[in-house]
């Protein structure tokens, strides 16, 4: 074991509602960790605990051996950060505003390397105020990369950005990938974590409810495909259930996902049903089961309510 | 030591870069000594060449554009946009960025006095006749009073929208009830007691005469309670209630 990151127990608490609830985990050094979850399921209070943002209210955290709880200034040398949220000055030129962030830190790599990195090289005497809201984002991805930092924080790297740019940032965090460093990042979107994380935790309510590789996710939980139907005669969730082989229904209206691991029985069942007239189907499609199925198995939720 | 250096250097540029900034503090009062300076050029009030007499008041207005409307809504807007809380995430400590804040505006404090004392000497007959070094330490005095206002400001403001029309008028009160460029003695008798209470109106007095009675540290000592009252209170309530988001 190489972890970089040791999380135990860590709870905090706002009011009534506990933003995280004994939460523990390891990262490994070179990994990308991904907390997956909705909003408010206590993804950003979790990485704010870690990177001394917040206190938690009980728990131990270690960053590279380091207990943040009195060593948070070495651990702040050591990690890079993207908040949600990025505001800068209106009027400071993006070089400027890297040279101004690496000179807060001991090492810092040189500014033309991290906009280079970022290919944010040709806005380099841009302001900050004319930079689209893409461009926005990978200056906050550079703000946190001045440091050469061991771990990098990453929270909710793409929400709110176009397809394109959303690619983007997935092309600079697969490179840094391939130089070694250690990510955690947060997001609510499915693909992002399947495309980027080699190990994922998901939250709910503030709890860690699964966590393991995306594939071993998926494969635990039984649920090697999911059929998706329309239907009009109004047949209730009982109805698929009781037929072999389905392990898990979820309704929502007329549309029902029915979870299964063997496809071609429940399919044949299906085609039957529909000739017999006892189901009207006006659609039906087959797809492989994905961290959205694994998190509305979990939880009965859909991730983006 | 370079990343101070540095600092200061881009603190400067992005200050140059604010028009609006730049206006209340250098070009509102360049306009306003040149203005004085070319209405009043010849004449004396009381004895005194009327722009000697001003031109205290007149650094007591740039000085508090500078420590009070600029630091209220610099400090106001960097909260209320998160810059505080991304810069606590790296090394930086508080006790540092609150530190350069304070010398920055200090030296520009300096830049504006030496700004406004040139042209004033130089086109209008202005001088300062009094002890510069007496001048410049009540003045030091004066501009920590009102950045720990500014900073008191700040702290109490809850957002950006209402930040620069509040430090606006606590400015304009401080300066027209100050006695920045007419004398108290012209109030409504009933306002009396409040200009009293103003630093605006204190500093204004002890800046006006050492530059032009060429008083000693004697006689300008009674001026000094009152800012160190608000310099006191402000900082308590600056410390009290400051919040990094």
């Amino acid at each position: 074991m190489n972890a970089v990151v040791e999380v135990k127990g860590l709870t905090k608490r706002y009011g009534d509602v506990m933003a995280a609830n004994e939460v523990s985990f390891d990262i490994e050094k070179g990994e990308i960790f991904g907390l997956l979850g909705p909003n408010g399921a206590g993804k950003t209070t979790t990485v704010e605990l870690i990177e001394g943002l917040r206190k938690p209210d009980s728990g131990f955290i270690k960053v590279c051996g380091i207990d943040t709880s009195d060593g948070i200034d070495k651990v702040k040398e050591l990690i890079g950060v993207q908040l949600q949220t990025t505001t800068l000055y209106d009027k400071i030129r993006i070089g400027e505003a890297i040279d101004l962030f690496g000179g807060y830190y001991r090492k810092s790599l040189p500014t033309a390397q991290i906009l280079g990195g970022v290919s944010l090289s040709d806005k380099k005497d841009s302001f900050v105020e004319a930079l689209s809201g893409g461009q926005r984002q990978r200056l906050a991805l550079a703000l946190a990369l001045v440091n050469d930092p061991e771990i990098l924080f990453l929270d909710e790297p793409t929400t709110g950005l176009d397809p394109q740019a959303r690619r983007n940032v997935w092309d600079i965090v697969e490179r840094l990938r391939e130089r070694g460093k250690t990510i955690i990042l947060t997001t609510h979107y499915m693909e992002e974590a399947e495309r980027l994380c080699d190990r994922i935790g998901i939250m709910d309510q503030g709890k860690i409810i699964a966590l393991d590789a995306p594939r071993d996710l998926i494969a635990k939980q039984n649920l090697e495909s999911a059929i998706e139907l329309i239907t009009s005669n109004g047949v209730s969730k009982e109805f698929f259930h009781k037929l072999p082989n389905v392990s898990n229904v979820t309704q929502d209206g007329d549309r029902f996902i029915l979870h299964t691991k063997e496809t071609s029985p429940v399919l044949t069942q299906l085609t039957h049903l529909s000739e017999s007239g006892d189901l009207d189907l006006k659609s039906i499609s087959v797809r492989k089961a994905t961290l959205e199925d694994v998190f509305l198995e979990l939880t009965g939720k859909k991730l983006r309510e | 030591m370079n990343t101070l250096v540095g600092q200061i250097k881009l603190e400067f540029k992005l200050f140059l870069r604010e028009k609006e900034a730049l206006f209340w503090t250098l070009a509102f009062p360049v306009f306003m000594i040149v203005l004085f300076g070319l209405l009043w050029k010849d004449e004396t009030w009381d004895g005194i060449p009327t722009i000697a007499y001003l031109l205290p008041g007149i650094i007591v207005m740039a000085v508090m554009t500078t420590c009070i409307v600029s630091t209220a809504t610099g400090v106001v807007e960097e909260r209320e946009k998160g810059i505080f809380r991304r810069l606590s995430l790296t090394p930086l400590k508080r006790k540092t960025l609150i530190g350069w804040q304070i010398v920055n505006r200090y030296l520009t404090v300096l830049a504006q006095t030496t700004i406004l004392i040139a042209i004033g000497m130089a086109f209008f007959g202005a001088a300062i006749d009094g002890n510069l070094l007496l001048f410049w330490a009540v003045l030091t005095l004066g501009t920590i009073s009102f950045l720990a206002l500014g900073f008191a400001l700040a702290a109490l403001i809850k957002n950006e929208k209402s930040a620069h029309p509040l430090s606006m008028i606590v400015f304009f009160t401080l300066m027209f009830l100050g006695g920045c460029f007419f004398p108290i003695d012209q109030m409504p008798e009933f306002l009396c007691p409040v200009c009293e209470a103003l630093p605006s109106l204190h500093l204004n007095d002890a800046l006006r005469m050492i530059a032009v009675e060429e008083v000693g540290i004697i006689e300008v000592w009674r001026e000094i309670p009152v800012l160190l009252g608000w310099l006191a209170g402000c900082s308590i309530l600056a410390v009290k209630f400051f919040r990094w988001e």
